[in-house]
């Protein structure tokens, strides 16, 4: 492969779906998730424990950081609380930041070129992948993954996640992980699957809003939205284009800058297929 | 049968007594049958059907009991195993959505700490015993029993098993049913009910353009959570109503306050009037709307003295009362540490008076819907009945105590010394899954069936304007032999007593089936045959309430609420604060609630004592340091968590933890601060003063790490969350 050879396939991958992208593609799943509507009750990350099948580690294995929640909703206090300034103000007078984080589906994923063994790869349908019986767990994904959003199993959670007859609320439609493989979230690629599977018998294209992930269906407030990016029709990809923010890209070039949307860590150009939208507080109160 | 069955006590049995056009049409329901027509056998309901194929998920519609706001749900079943539950979107209450201890309802039917057999007492423990000698055991013991000393306590219970338990009370001639729940609206309802003439208005917090919640955790431990938060998603949308939070420790709802405020603990009324006094005096509001008396108690509250009373700035309450009087509709909410006083009826009226004088009553305050099915609505429990109760049994009145769906030995605070009187009541039967702190007391455990395996009726206390009644079905087959359904055993209890009226109905599948079509004038179900109404039912898990529109009679009367009070021993205000996810501690029995963070201090498998870094300075105290928090009634040792959100005259310990019994998660993990609380009540209601409990604090000398998700409170600047101001997103989305 010459070096031109790879530059021009290069920069053909970094064009994003809507400039043509580097193959053809089917779908393009994404979310837009409003802050601005999110509670932080933590609905949306039980969901995916019962979806997914996430092994409850314990306190002591929490501690040591190895929870398995695919989906966590973060808490921030506002810049000014931090408790070691010293010009802290009393209260959080804003209330708190909620922030629910799951894999962000990088187009240009950090995670993936660094796995030894092909583990983890990039779907058509632009969903980052993990292939469990692939996985040696060597670990550099989650070393690399700017969110830290990938999860390892330190232990056979079968052992003791699900005791009798706990275990009959598995998930049958994938799979339960064992020691020594990396997981993460996959936008509920069981129930994408199905619904692609269904369409394709029933001859015609997936409908917006006839599936959704485990977390955007509990949702109390509909804060999540998940939907294929490249159906201009769906939901998600209309707050996509009604916020200006585009895939492909590591800066939005937005005609109208006080639009709200934006993507964590874009400058790092990884491309990520879940748009936030920021949270609102009115100052004039 | 023997007899002539009388057809008003046929429908009062039913629960339709008070819907007087009921139709009796239940007679040609077969009895005890799968959902075939014309096969009579007596076999399990759920019988998979010719078109459940192998690895393919069917969805069944129910109502979700793991709270008692009555949420529509769907169970995915496949190969006869219930996998998964969401929101039924066509309910008013959950419209599709669901909460996190919604999600967890498999895991409580899964659990492997399922109580599967009936026991008896047998001197110090609990043996294992057949149903056949449970049977016998208790009609002699219900037999030989005064009826008036017979009680029933129970959580919040609504529909037909609310029914059962009451027809239960009548055809023994006597007894009392007791009704309580820790998280609850009752001195709200109180109020309602005095001032507005209906105990439950409908509060659309979608309506307001800015609501002003005093301590209420509306989206969080509430009595209508998924509720609440849709209402406040709607707020959000469109023209982006405000919230404004003022309370003593930041709730889950508070920490999506646009403006959070620290309040003393116990002061929203002296608030609520020093609001009400701002606008008064500018001439914002009509003094006319309330009575002489209380404006001439508002005109005391200046300004200045709610300041000095709540220690909420004089600016900081002008301020509010300014967007009060700019952002109409309003909503004004009590919360739990609003109503949780000794003079928590006067402070909650004190809110309500606000949203009188705001106009709010009629535009985000509306009168609920009433129906004919009085039988039916939920009887909404309290603290207060758990103080009349435990009342009671101090003065020896029972010989028979039912407990079902809630557990009073963990939730009572040992002043009521409940535990010492239950052990003097001859006869105490637990109707449990679990086997909790009140099932380890009873003499008889009546092991029950899984949510997910029983039938039932619910009755939203909070929902949409058109009323449902949710129907609960079986989502899959029992999966202990031996448990039984709430509704067949208190079935069986009444078939005894009343052959002629009971008899008729073989179970409660048959009981629930019959009362479904009686109501159906009621339901109006365009259904005309029995068995179509029956399945229309339960393929929607819910039928409409014809109801009629309720109104308001609008009355106020003066309202005491104390000036600043101190306590030089036990400084500090405990506020013990239940919270989505292990909520009462209901849910501590459910690892992925266990493992699921608390919204605000993030802490998992754990308890521990919120209190604001100055107090905590002042106290010498380290985030991690274990601390004893005492009151005059008891002493709990837990772990300090510096949060800023709180007010520095509060300490917050969350409600959950502390179970001595309850299974392998819950059991001898953390504290439960309901345990030290002073044995007060608010004096209108007789409900317990939750948050009126002063406490000290000291050091152990010990320090611990808490275990919580996270590292940072901080983003360090990454700009992970933005923000946006309300003013730029009506430019860029404004509706």
């Amino acid at each position: 492969m010459s070096l031109q050879n790879i530059l021009e396939n290069w920069s053909k991958y970094r064009r994003g779906a809507e400039e043509g992208g580097h193959h053809k593609y089917e779908h393009r799943w994404g979310m837009a998730i409003n802050l601005d509507l999110c509670i932080g009750c933590n609905a949306c990350s039980t969901a995916c424990y019962a979806e997914n099948n996430l092994a409850v580690v314990g306190k002591e294995r929490f501690a040591k950081g190895q929870a398995m929640h695919w989906l966590r909703v973060e808490r921030y206090w506002d810049e000014s609380i931090n408790t070691t300034s010293s010009v802290a103000p009393e209260y959080p007078e804003e209330g708190a930041s909620f922030l629910p984080m799951m894999c962000q589906q990088c187009n240009s994923a950090t995670c993936e070129p660094v796995c030894p063994v092909a583990a983890t790869y990039h779907t058509p349908d632009g969903l980052n992948a993990q292939v469990y019986n692939r996985c040696i767990g060597s670990r550099y994904c989650s070393n690399n993954c700017p969110f830290r959003n990938r999860y390892f199993n330190f232990y056979s959670y079968y052992e003791s996640a699900w005791p009798e007859p706990m275990n009959q609320q598995l998930n049958p439609d994938l799979s339960v992980r064992d020691k020594g493989v990396m997981e993460k979230c996959t936008f509920c690629v069981q129930r994408i699957r199905a619904a692609k599977d269904k369409a394709k018998m029933e001859d015609r294209k997936v409908q917006d809003g006839e599936f959704t992930t485990a977390c955007a269906q509990a949702c109390p407030t509909s804060a999540i939205v998940f939907g294929d990016r490249l159906d201009p029709e769906s939901k998600v990809a209309k707050l996509w284009a009604q916020q200006e923010v585009k895939l492909g890209v590591y800066k939005q070039h937005k005609q109208n800058p006080e639009k709200r949307g934006y993507r964590i860590f874009e400058e790092l150009n990884i491309d990520p297929s879940v748009m936030y939208m920021e949270r609102v507080r009115d100052s004039s109160i | 049968m023997s007899g002539k069955l009388n057809r008003r006590e046929f429908l009062k049995a039913l629960g339709v007594g008070g819907a007087a056009s009921a139709t009796l049409a239940g007679c040609d329901l077969p009895s005890t049958v799968t959902l075939e027509e014309g096969k009579e056998v007596v076999e399990s309901y759920f019988m998979p059907e010719e078109y459940v194929i192998p690895g393919v998920g069917v969805w069944y519609a129910s109502t979700c009991t793991q709270c008692s706001s009555g949420c529509g749900i769907h169970g995915r079943v496949r190969e006869g195993r219930v996998l998964k539950l969401e929101g039924n979107p066509d309910s008013p209450v959950s419209g599709g959505r669901i909460c996190q201890m919604g999600q967890a309802g498999v895991q409580a039917h899964y659990s492997p700490d399922r109580v599967t057999a009936p026991a008896l007492r047998d001197g110090a423990t609990l043996t294992a015993a057949t149903w056949d000698k449970i049977d016998a055991t208790l009609a002699d013991k219900l037999a030989a029993t005064d009826p008036a000393r017979i009680a029933w306590v129970t959580g919040t219970v609504s529909g037909h098993q609310r029914v059962l338990i009451e027809n239960f009370l009548q055809a023994h001639g006597g007894g009392q049913h007791f009704v309580h729940e820790v998280v609850n609206d009752s001195v709200w309802a109180a109020v309602c009910n005095d001032m507005l003439g209906d105990a439950a208005p409908r509060l659309r917090i979608d309506k307001a353009d800015v609501v002003l919640s005093l301590g209420a955790d509306f989206m969080g431990a509430s009595t209508a959570p998924v509720f609440n938060a849709r209402q406040y998603a709607d707020l959000r949308r469109g023209k982006r109503g405000a919230l404004i939070q003022v309370e003593g420790k930041m709730s889950m709802t508070g920490g999506s306050a646009d403006l959070w405020v620290p309040i003393r603990p116990g002061t929203e009324g002296a608030l609520a009037l020093g609001l009400a006094n701002y606008l008064l005096r500018k001439g914002d509001v009509d003094g006319a709307l309330v009575s002489a008396e209380l404006r001439k108690r508002i005109d005391e509250f200046t300004v200045e003295r709610a300041a000095e009373i709540t220690g909420v700035s004089g600016d900081r309450i002008q301020r509010i009362g300014k967007v009060l009087r700019d952002r109409r509709p309003s909503l004004v909410l009590a919360g739990a540490s609003v109503q949780g006083q000794e003079h928590g009826y006067q402070a909650t009226a004190a809110v309500m008076a606000l949203n009188i004088l705001l106009g709010n009553v009629g535009k985000t305050i509306e009168p609920g819907a009433t129906t004919s099915l009085h039988e039916l609505q939920a009887k909404a429990g309290g603290t207060g009945d758990l103080a009349r109760f435990a009342d009671a049994v101090k003065n020896k009145k029972f010989d028979v105590v039912f407990f079902y769906g809630t557990n009073p030995l963990f939730t009572a605070p040992q002043a009521l010394a409940l535990k010492e009187s239950l052990a003097q009541v001859p006869l105490k039967v637990a109707l449990t899954m679990f086997q909790d702190e009140t099932t380890e007391a009873a003499d008889m455990v009546l092991p029950l069936l899984s949510p997910l395996e029983d039938w039932g009726t619910h009755m939203a206390q909070h929902g949409g304007e058109q009323p449902v009644l949710g129907v609960q079905q079986p989502l899959m087959e029992k999966l202990y032999a031996d448990t039984r359904g709430f509704g067949d055993i208190v079935l069986n209890l009444l078939r005894r007593k009343k052959p002629d009226v009971y008899g008729k109905f073989p179970d409660y599948y048959a009981y629930l089936s019959n009362a479904l079509v009686a109501m159906k004038d009621v339901t109006g179900s365009a259904q005309t045959t029995p068995k179509a109404i029956w399945e229309e039912a339960l393929q929607n898990g819910q039928v409409k309430i014809k109801a009629g529109a309720g109104k308001f009679v609008v009355k106020t009367f003066d309202v005491q609420v104390p000036g600043r009070k101190t306590d030089g021993d036990f400084p500090l205000t405990l506020m013990p604060t239940a919270r989505m996810g292990l909520f009462d501690g209901r849910h501590a029995n459910l690892p992925w609630l266990q493992e699921s963070p608390d919204q605000i201090a993030k802490v998992v498998w754990d308890s521990w004592a919120e209190i604001h870094p100055t107090t905590a300075a002042k106290y010498g105290i380290k985030h991690g340091d274990v601390v004893r928090i005492e009151s005059s009634n008891g002493a709990i040792v837990t772990t300090a968590y510096l949060l800023r959100g709180m007010h520095p005259d509060a300490i917050a310990v969350p409600l959950g933890q502390g179970h001595t019994g309850y299974g392998r998660y819950a059991a001898n993990r953390g504290v439960n601060p309901l345990q030290i609380l002073d044995p007060r009540a608010d004096g209108k209601t007789g409900e317990l003063a939750m948050f009126a409990t002063q406490v000290k604090i000291s050091k152990t000398g010990e320090n611990h790490s808490i275990v919580r998700l996270g590292g940072s409170d901080v983003q360090m600047g990454r700009g992970f969350v933005r923000t946006v101001s309300a003013e730029t997103l009506r430019r860029t989305e404004g509706a």
